[in-house]
This record gives C-alpha cells, sequence and structure tokens, in this order.
C-alpha cells in the first residue's frame, strides 16, 4: 500500500524528477530575496505632502550605470527593512528620502503585518532593519537577542479611527451607529497590533458612557472579518465590501478621498507606538544605522507626520 | 566502444541500481519530508491539547461542511452537465471546455478577487442581491462559493473523460430493449463509471478542503463562520504556533487519507484468475 503511495507520488511528480532527475532536495538559497512589495498605495500620496521639506534629489546616477542593479545582494549600501504594513502608503516616500539623505544608499521593504514579520524573522529570514507597530512584538524579539542592543527606539505612534467608504452605504455618523444591526464591519485579527489596538478602543468604549455591555456585543457580532494586516482591513472599505473598519489614523489622512472618518475620543483610544531596530545578523549595519538615523532624524519625522502619523 | 568493456558487467548493474534507488529515494523524500518535519515539531501532549481548542474544532468542523456541500453541488449539477456536454456536439464546445478548466490553473488569489468583484455587494451581480438583503461576500456561503470555483474542474474533467471514453454500445443496447434516457443512465453509464466519478469527487473534496487563497480574499477570515483550515493555518502560523502545527497535521491526515481512498477506487478491476 504505502509503496504503491510512493510509486503515485513518483508518478504525479513525473516533471518535477524529469527536471532535477537525482538531484536531492535542493540547498535552498542563503539569502532568500524579501518578497517586493507593492508601493500602490504610493500614487495616491496625499496633497498635503510638503515636497520642500526634502533636499533637492541629488540621484546617484553614477552608482546606478556603473553597477548592473545588484538589488539583493546585501551589500552595504542597500537596506531590507521588514516594515509594518501600516507604513505601506508612507513607504516609498520613506525610501525616497532616506535615498537622498545618504545617496548610495537604498532600502528595500517588505511590508506585512507585524505579528507575521516577526514569525519570519524567528524563521530565519534575513533582514538589516525591523520596523514594528507593537511593543509587545518588539519586547518578544528583543528577549530573542534578535536586534543589536542600544539600537531599539521608538520610531512614532498612532492612535485608531473609524473609516467608511466614501459613499457611507450604512449612514453611519457616529461610534454608537456600529451597533446597528446589518452593519458590516472590518477589523484586523488581535495578532495584528492594529486589531490589539481596535480591541482596547472598543473595550475602552464599552465601559464608557453611551455605549455599555450591549453596545460592545452589537458592534462584535457586526464584525465580518478579522484581517490579517492593516491595509487589508482599508482595502475592504475602499472596495465597499464593508461599511465600517477600524484602522490607524495614518491610513485615513493618506486617503482621506477614499474614506470617511468617525474619529474615536484620545481619552478612549489606543496608542500603539512603532519601534525601529538594527537586527543583529544584519551584513550591513552602517547602511541600516543610517536608515534608522533617517527615519528618527528631522526629515523622517516630518514625512511621517505628513501621513498622519502621531510624533512621539 | 562497447560499455561493458570499461565496467565489468556485475559493476553496471550495481550502478544502475545505486542510480534508480538513489532517484527514489531523492524524489520522495524531497516531497515527503517537509510533510514528515510537521510531525517531528510537536509532541502528542501538544497536538491533543490545541486539538480541542474551539478554534481548531470550528475550523474542522466549517471545513468538512462547507467542503462535503460543495461537493454535493457540484456532483448534482456536474454529473448531468459532464453528461449532456460529452454527449453534444455544439458551437464553442472547446472554448466551454477550456473555461472550466481555467481554475486549474488561475491562482486563487486571483479567483477570489474575480468573486469578490462580481458577487461583492458592489459587485456587478452583488448589487442586486445586495438590494433584496442577501449578502454573499463574507458569509459561509462565499466560502461555498469560492470552493466549488477552484474544486470543481477536477471533478467536471473526470466526468468528461469518463462519459467520452465510455462505450456506447451498452447504452444502445439498453436503448433498444427499450429504456428510457434516464434509465439508461441511471442503471448503465453512472454505475459502470461510478469508481472514476468518486475519485474524481474526492479530488475535488480534498480541493475544497485546501482551499485558502479565493477564500481568505472573498469570505474574509472570521472563526466560525468563514475561517476554514487553511485560514486558520495561516493565521496560527503567526500568533499561535501550536494551533497552526495541530491544524496543518488534521490536514494532512485528512489529505493522505485522500489520497489512498482515490488510489483504491482507481485501482482496476481484478482480474479473475
Amino acid at each position: 500500500m504505502i509503496i504503491g503511495i510512493v510509486i503515485s507520488l513518483l508518478l504525479a511528480t513525473a516533471c518535477i524528477a524529469g527536471c532535477t532527475s537525482g538531484t536531492p532536495a535542493p540547498a535552498t538559497t542563503s539569502a532568500t530575496p524579501a518578497p517586493a512589495t507593492s508601493p500602490a498605495v504610493a500614487e495616491t500620496a496625499p496633497p498635503t505632502l510638503i515636497e520642500t521639506a526634502l533636499p533637492t534629489p541629488a540621484a546617484p546616477e553614477a552608482k546606478a550605470t556603473s553597477t548592473p542593479k545588484p538589488v539583493y545582494t546585501y551589500s552595504e549600501g542597500n537596506v531590507v527593512a521588514y516594515t509594518a504594513a501600516s507604513l505601506s502608503g508612507v513607504s516609498p516616500k520613506l525610501a525616497e528620502g532616506f535615498e537622498t539623505m545618504y545617496p548610495g544608499h537604498k532600502v528595500v521593504f517588505n511590508l506585512a503585518g507585524t505579528q507575521a514579520l516577526k514569525t519570519q524573522v524567528q524563521n530565519g529570514a534575513y533582514c538589516d532593519v525591523f520596523i514594528s507597530a507593537s511593543n509587545a512584538y518588539t519586547n518578544e524579539l528583543t528577549k530573542g537577542n534578535y536586534f543589536v542592543p542600544g539600537t531599539v527606539k521608538p520610531l512614532t505612534s498612532n492612535y485608531v479611527i473609524v473609516i467608511l467608504p466614501k459613499n457611507n452605504p450604512a449612514g453611519i455618523t457616529s461610534l454608537s451607529d456600529l451597533a446597528k444591526p446589518g452593519v458590516k464591519i472590518a477589523v484586523a485579527d488581535k495578532s495584528v497590533p492594529v486589531g490589539t489596538a481596535t480591541t482596547a478602543v472598543i473595550g475602552n468604549l464599552a465601559k464608557s458612557a453611551g455605549y455599555g455591555k450591549e453596545w460592545n456585543s452589537s458592534v462584535t457580532s457586526n464584525i465580518v472579518t478579522y484581517e490579517t494586516s492593516e491595509p487589508a482591513v482599508a482595502g475592504k472599505v475602499e472596495l465597499g465590501e464593508v461599511d465600517a473598519g477600524f484602522v490607524y489614523e495614518s491610513t485615513y489622512i493618506a486617503g482621506k478621498d477614499k474614506y470617511v472618518a468617525i474619529s474615536v475620543p484620545r481619552a478612549v483610544n489606543y496608542l500603539q507606538t512603532y519601534t525601529i531596530a538594527v537586527m543583529k545578523d544584519s551584513t550591513s549595519k552602517g547602511a541600516a544605522s543610517d536608515f534608522e538615523t533617517f527615519m528618527l532624524s528631522a526629515n523622517g519625522q516630518q514625512i511621517l507626520k505628513d501621513y498622519g502619523f502621531s510624533p512621539l | 566502444m562497447k560499455p561493458s568493456s570499461l565496467i565489468p558487467e556485475q559493476y553496471r548493474r550495481l550502478l544502475l541500481y545505486a542510480g534508480a534507488v538513489f532517484l527514489v529515494l531523492s524524489v520522495t523524500l524531497y516531497l515527503a519530508l517537509p510533510v514528515a518535519a510537521l510531525f517531528f515539531r510537536t509532541t502528542p501532549e501538544l497536538f491533543w491539547a490545541s486539538l480541542s481548542d474551539p478554534l481548531v474544532i470550528s475550523a474542522l468542523w466549517l471545513s468538512l461542511t462547507t467542503s462535503a456541500i460543495s461537493l454535493f453541488i457540484v456532483i448534482l449539477v456536474g454529473t448531468p452537465f459532464a453528461y449532456v456536454h460529452s454527449r453534444s456536439v455544439y458551437p464553442g464546445k472547446v472554448l466551454v471546455d477550456t473555461l472550466i478548466d481555467l481554475p486549474l490553473v488561475l491562482p486563487p488569489a486571483v479567483a477570489g478577487f474575480a468573486l469578490l468583484v462580481l458577487y461583492g455587494r458592489m459587485g456587478l451581480i452583488g448589487q442586486y442581491f445586495r438590494m433584496l438583503g442577501i449578502p454573499i461576500a463574507f458569509t459561509t456561503l462565499a466560502v461555498i462559493m469560492a470552493q466549488i470555483f477552484v474544486a470543481s474542474p477536477f471533478y467536471l474533467r473526470q466526468a468528461k473523460s469518463l462519459f467520452e471514453q465510455f462505450d456506447r454500445s451498452y447504452e444502445h443496447t439498453a436503448r433498444t430493449l427499450g429504456a428510457t434516457p434516464l434509465r439508461t443512465f441511471l442503471t448503465i453509464t453512472l454505475p459502470l463509471t461510478a469508481g472514476g466519478l468518486v475519485s474524481g469527487a474526492v479530488m475535488t473534496f480534498g480541493r475544497a478542503l485546501g482551499e485558502f487563497g479565493a477564500t481568505i480574499m472573498f469570505a474574509g477570515n472570521l472563526p466560525g463562520v468563514t475561517q476554514t483550515m487553511p485560514l486558520a493555518v495561516y493565521v496560527g502560523m503567526e500568533s499561535n504556533f501550536n494551533l497552526g502545527l495541530t491544524i496543518s497535521i488534521l490536514l494532512v491526515i485528512i489529505s493522505f487519507l485522500i489520497m489512498i481512498a482515490v488510489r483504491i477506487l482507481t485501482k482496476p478491476e481484478v482480474p479473475h484468475a
């Protein structure tokens, strides 16, 4: 029986066998390229961005022409930044600012939910810089000795906001309305930093006057999906497939033309703190710490502020 | 020059033998080792402990019921479709053949996006369902629709080719003896193709059970409602490693049983001694 199954496996994979003909499991390349992430949101950069805040771009033409684009060589000068997905919208501007401030340096972002990035790193993924949207994950990686000691620094912060599709199909005008029957709400899973913040905000609201337990259970039963990243929540709202989504304020500010927002009062809001750190295993620590310097510099902070992040 | 003059015959055979063993081993190990690694990473205690987790139970229950419903619909609609399709000549038949095979090669994420764009409440058709107050996206119905979309070709292909290859003289005989076309189909064609149909059905069930990409995009990820086992594995890997591991192992076991079932069902009739 077992032999029969093995043989059927063999037959089913006849073409694979044909290609690899007898080679054992291919040795995994030591440096797996970080998945390139789509900077699609970049096209919708808010007009409020102050372009003049950046020095005039002096593109490193010489480097670009002399070397045939070694994108993933991890050579000094290339920074692979594992970055919380909520920075998706601002990431192209950050890259531009960094590459302007340090001509010759380049940064490539791997944008995903911090919980996913953390798992990738714990399973051996290579990166130079880690930007976390949650102190809990930062602490976990710090304990695991993944960071260069002393490089773990608070980067920025973000509040939670409720966004609605532009045409507001459910006619939501207040946070109370989220409890109306039939309202469809998207949130991030509690493993995602913004999901933790959302849970905290809903909990805080439930405890405050005018909401209460009933509101809490109605809102919870209106949740139709627990997404695995913050942009995934925003995407469902933008498509109009849900009536409301809990995201970060930065997402609303970067996409004001796409959403309507119901703000959450600061008193019951949850401030999620982002951190940045240089990885212990980085082979380009110089460029990595340059990137950190840029992110914490007035330039970097201004870009984040323009995109709705709350300065520390 | 004869090769046997270089290497003695017994060594030549030995080399050939070694080469064959190496080939079989390397291919088998490459495919089986990752699956085996899942079992090495857990302990029976951890496995049993997380097996009783409500998240695992609800994902398992949801996956099995939705896959079963998907399969039921595919058989119910797919069998007559495949029969009619294989027994008739009509313009555009090649196109239909191609279109129903498309989900086999289409990335499931694209399938999910397409389903959302059609049935989502802003979608081409979904907007009318919304007026009728029928939500589709982000419901269990969406899970089933995604599964049918990606998994039905496995059954349809199998059924089509079985009906095409079926020796029609049996059918003709039945008809000349006065049986109605329906009776002929139910008493002659169906029983004689049943083995192959069931193996196609089992493959469809397996594909439906493993469906991930279209589901997470079209049906969302809500425990108990749309969070099937593959989605729970995905979330588990990022938040609760042991849960992810346990569900993965469950899926491996189920997939293995499916393959065994297919092998038994497609085994050619044992000739009489």
